[in-house]
């Protein structure tokens, strides 16, 4: 699937570009509630696929009673993150992973290493200011 | 120079700061707007939007390093 990259105000008056990709996310559960899309930003630089802890407890994840870890960002400054397996919707299909919440988030959501980038093959395309997603499958 | 307004920029750029906000299904308006995401779910629900596109605007417009 082919997403353009998604473009966003800056204080000078210019545009930004960041590589997004639409998702819904859910319990595992069947028929479990979808949350509303949102935009997650695709990010080589974060170990996990974060997600923000208002948007999994309004589907009905108990945040808290997940396994807790520590991350930090490039800030330096540590917060806590819990761990759930959470389905995924997106363009081309749905996964189930590893993911985390965090209530400590300044986007919705990241696809990070684990659990995007390991089952996903990702090209960013400058020219054609999109990223390329092609789902992989590891024996 | 010519300078092409993009309807999705304008809408980030006029929408409340430090906000969940929602987008409309073609994200050229905010259709909602509130401190928590399910406050914007609720509100986008009520004016009848059926597949709007929910974000986080930042305290200002900087570019993001997470």
């Amino acid at each position: 699937m082919k997403l353009p990259y998604k473009k966003y105000p800056t204080v000078a008056g210019g545009v930004d570009l960041r590589a997004i990709c639409p998702v819904y996310i859910a319990l595992t559960a069947r028929g479990a509630v979808r949350s509303k899309k949102i935009e997650a930003v695709i990010d080589s630089g974060a170990s996990n696929c974060i997600f923000h802890a208002q948007i999994g407890e309004a589907v009905g994840f108990d945040i808290k009673a997940g396994r807790q870890e520590e991350t930090y960002g490039v800030d330096g400054k540590s917060s806590a993150i819990y761990f759930h397996d959470i389905l995924i919707y997106m363009p081309g299909g749905q996964i189930t992973i590893d993911g985390a919440f965090s209530y400590d988030m300044p986007v919705p959501a990241i696809l990070g290493m684990r659990g995007f980038f390991d089952n996903f093959k990702v090209t960013f395309d400058p020219t054609g200011q999109l990223c390329e997603v092609e789902r992989i499958y590891q024996a | 120079m010519l300078l092409l307004i993009d309807p999705r920029v304008e809408a980030l750029r006029n929408a409340p700061l430090n906000s969940w906000i929602a987008l409309s299904e073609d994200e050229s308006t905010v259709i909602a707007s509130g401190a928590t995401y399910e406050e914007v779910v609720r509100e986008s629900e009520r004016v009848g939007s059926v597949d709007p596109i929910i974000l986080k605007t930042p305290r200002e417009w900087s570019p993001i390093s997470l």
